[in-house]
């Protein structure tokens, strides 16, 4: 077995100097038997944290301590999970090393754990990646030790049976064994995880929820989230960064199942070290996460404003939380991107300009008020065709990006019932439930009739206080 | 009622009355069952046998150490058991009135302890069959077994933190009580699918488990709950003790 690997080694090793001519870039191929100086006991951070570049020049021993802990946290907004942990977050602690150092894994089973865990490092080269060597009870603590052979970012997931369970449960992280020579220095480093959760109730279903492994079998998650709940890193825990900033995303993908198609919205990715290894692709718009794999990603932001980190099979960022934030703070630079420079009506016929309104007759005509039955009705349909794009269905709106309609204090507060806001849109900071927002609404062009359903359907149905609003009232506060 | 049912039926009463009086045991008729790791066709005979209706409490468990002292956790050689052994005991626990008491299943203990206290009620530790067996009959009530999936999920997910006492989760169509959601239980031969001793073969380890994982078809997703009972006697030796593992006895039917 061992000398099976010195083969293999030493075989890739006269592979590589034939070839060394046509390689670029040239591979440092450890030898086990070389010596380790020194010791280290590792840094261990939670996302969206990054633990410190490595300095050491030489071979080093490194003392990882990992807790495997089982508790209970929020996967979204009043709803609660039963997480299982490397570290006490979902995705658990991220270590680093470097290519050549010994790394001596000490994992701990908390006693109030219900499980047995193990570990299996994709950077370990050993049966099941450690996982053989780490099975234990709660209460209990294995230890091994294995050689960083390869550099590259690696997964790391619970392999327990039934495994796949373990890592819908949030039982994965990242290690990152870097590169001899080290990484060009940016200005940030973050660590960003995608991951889906099966709950035995729909998206967004309050209170506790279980593992359902039917839908889990079906590969049919009601979460797909980035770093372990939605908007565990969008709306206030966003990443901030200033304009002109250089940043290194080092983003994985648990899965258990899906694969992940990463992008940036507003940003183009200057580097990608594709799967997490060697290869350096440029200038990327869209790269391929598969489950259990990661990706390094280097970009300058240039302009200021959100970045938007997404798995761009898009209902997953819209639908299931799996949406990410980066906010660019600074000046901006017309140079590279100028902003809304002028808005008006494209009418291909050359027509003069007029007000576009999509409800021309009706408003010319006579009011005619409806009953609250009848403007529930209609006020339903308009939502959902006008509104439940962004604020979601029973306007439950998406963390840190779209507001919630339901029980708002922010629209409870308003003199106008929020008329105002559908004629003339939002745009600016809001607090809303507590939550801040600062993003833009487009004003909607509609009849004070659709109008006054809308906001009347919003109150009733959405725990608004209720009422009914009339034309004559949108009417009124469009004319002041 | 069918003529087989009856006879059966009429030989339970006949077996019944050749034992002596089993307070708190119930009988497990004999029958056969599909365990979950053995793959899809062979299924395992299982004799009929008695079963503690309840897990072992602290307060019996109390007794034992008062008659058994070499069994008290300040005396219990590490060979038998780590140093978790009834961590949970009061300082004081020989003169204990909660403990004395408590209606709560015992844990902490290794499968030593729990072997020699079956053997002080003149009883014996389950086999993994016989508990497995047993565990599958649904709850009195239950029609089928997304019951006891429920329980298990409620329960691994911890939805009551504290200790629930024994007789409280739920009883299920032999008299039994909690086989699941109340603690892990010891059974006599823990190791004998996965052994995690230094002797480990890994790749009967492997195979153990991934054919198990292969048998997990759509059609019976609510199989992984024993999946998850299977890798946990694997990981445990038998001097090991946790805060989530108790046990309760059984005994042949001669
Ligand atoms: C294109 C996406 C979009 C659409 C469509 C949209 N909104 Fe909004 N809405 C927003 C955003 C973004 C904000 C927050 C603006 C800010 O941050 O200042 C908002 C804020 C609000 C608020 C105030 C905040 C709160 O939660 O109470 C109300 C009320 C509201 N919208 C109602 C509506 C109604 C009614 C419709 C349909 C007629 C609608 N919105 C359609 C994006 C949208
Ligand atoms: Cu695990």
């Amino acid at each position: 077995m061992k000398s099976k690997t010195y083969l293999a080694v030493a075989t890739l090793f006269f592979a590589l100097i034939l070839n060394s001519c046509t390689t670029s870039t040239e591979r440092r191929i450890i030898d086990p038997s070389e010596d380790v100086k020194g010791q280290v006991r590792a840094v261990l951070t939670d996302a969206p944290e990054v633990p410190p570049r490595i300095t050491n020049k030489s071979n080093t021993k490194v003392i990882v301590e990992l807790e495997i802990i089982e508790k209970q946290m929020r996967l979204s907004d009043g709803v609660d999970y039963t997480f299982w942990t490397f570290g006490g977050k979902v995705p658990g602690k991220f270590i680093r090393v470097r290519h050549g150092d010994l790394v001596e894994f000490h994992l701990h089973n908390h006693p109030d754990n219900m499980l047995p865990h193990n570990i299996d490092l994709h950077a370990v080269t050993g049966p099941g990646g450690g996982a053989e060597a780490s099975l234990i009870a709660p209460g209990k603590s294995a230890q091994f030790s294995f050689r960083a052979l390869n550099p590259g970012l690696y997964v790391y997931h619970c392999a327990t049976a039934p495994v796949g369970m373990h890592i819908a449960n949030g039982m994965y992280g990242l290690i990152l064994v870097e590169p001899l020579e080290g990484f060009t220095p940016v200005d940030h480093e973050f660590y960003v995880m995608q991951g889906e959760f099966y709950t035995s109730g729909g998206y967004g279903d309050p209170g506790h929820q279980d593992f359902d492994m039917q839908k889990a079998f079906d590969e049919r998650p009601d979460y797909v989230v980035m770093n372990g709940a939605v908007g565990a890193s969008s709306g206030e825990n966003a990443m901030t960064v200033q304009v002109g900033e250089t940043v290194r995303l080092f983003m994985g993908n648990g899965g258990p199942n899906l694969v992940s198609s990463f992008h940036a919205i507003g940003e183009i990715f200057d580097k990608v070290y594709v799967e997490g290894g060697s290869l350096i692709n440029h200038d990327v718009q869209t790269t391929l996460i598969p489950a259990g794999g990661a990706a390094i990603i280097e970009f300058t932001c240039d302009v200021p404003g959100t970045l938007h980190l997404v798995d761009h099979s898009i209902f997953r960022a819209f639908n299931k939380g799996a949406l990410a934030q980066i906010k660019v703070i600074g000046d901006e630079n017309h140079n590279v991107y100028t902003g809304k420079e002028k808005e008006e009506v494209y009418l291909p016929e050359g027509a003069a300009i007029q007000r576009i309104s999509q409800d021309k007759e009706e408003e010319t005509g006579p009011i005619v008020e409806l009953s609250l039955k009848e403007r529930m009705e209609a006020g339903e349909r308009l939502y959902k065709s006008n509104c439940m794009a962004c604020h979601m269905d029973h306007g439950r709106g998406i963390t840190g990006t779209f507001p919630p309609l339901v029980n708002s204090d922010f629209l409870q507060a308003r003199t106008d019932k929020g008329i105002g806001i559908i004629l003339h849109g939002l745009r600016g900071e809001i607090t809303v439930n507590g939550t801040k927002y600062n993003n833009i609404m487009p004003a909607v062009s509609m009849s004070d009739d659709k109008v006054a359903s809308i906001l009347t359907y919003i109150h009733n149905e959405f725990d608004n206080g209720g009422g009914l609003i009339n034309a004559a009232d949108v009417k009124a506060w469009r004319e002041k | 009622m069918s003529l087989k049912w009856t006879i059966w039926f009429l030989g339970c009463l006949f077996i019944g009355m050749q034992l002596p009086a089993q307070e708190n045991m119930k009988m497990i008729p004999a029958g056969s069952y599909k365990p979950f790791i053995k793959g899809t066709t062979e299924r395992i005979a299982v004799e009929a046998f008695m079963l503690d209706k309840y897990a072992v409490t602290n307060a019996d468990f109390l007794a034992f150490v008062k008659a058994n002292p070499s069994w008290a956790p300040d005396k219990v050689k590490a060979l038998f058991a780590d140093s978790g052994y009834l961590s949970h005991w009061p300082e004081n626990y020989l003169d204990n009135k909660s403990l004395e008491s408590s209606n709560e299943p015992v844990v902490n203990v290794s499968w030593f302890a729990a072997n020699a206290y079956c053997k002080w009620k003149n009883k014996r530790l389950p086999t993994m069959h016989e508990w497995e067996y047993a565990a599958l009959a649904l709850p009195k009530g239950a029609t089928d077994s997304a019951a006891l999936t429920q329980i298990n999920n409620d329960w691994y997910s911890r939805k009551t933190p504290k200790q629930a006492e024994v007789g409280s989760i739920y009883e299920n169509k032999y008299g039994i009580w909690d086989m699941y959601g109340l603690v892990w239980e010891w059974v006599y031969d823990f190791n004998s699918v996965v052994s995690n001793d230094d002797s480990r073969n890994s790749e009967d380890v492997i195979e153990g488990l991934f054919c198990g994982s292969a048998s997990l078809n759509a059609s019976d997703a609510s199989d992984y709950v024993s999946f998850i009972r299977y890798s946990y006697r694997g990981s445990l030796k038998a001097k090991y003790t946790t805060r989530k593992m108790g046990f309760r006895c059984a005994k042949s039917i001669q």
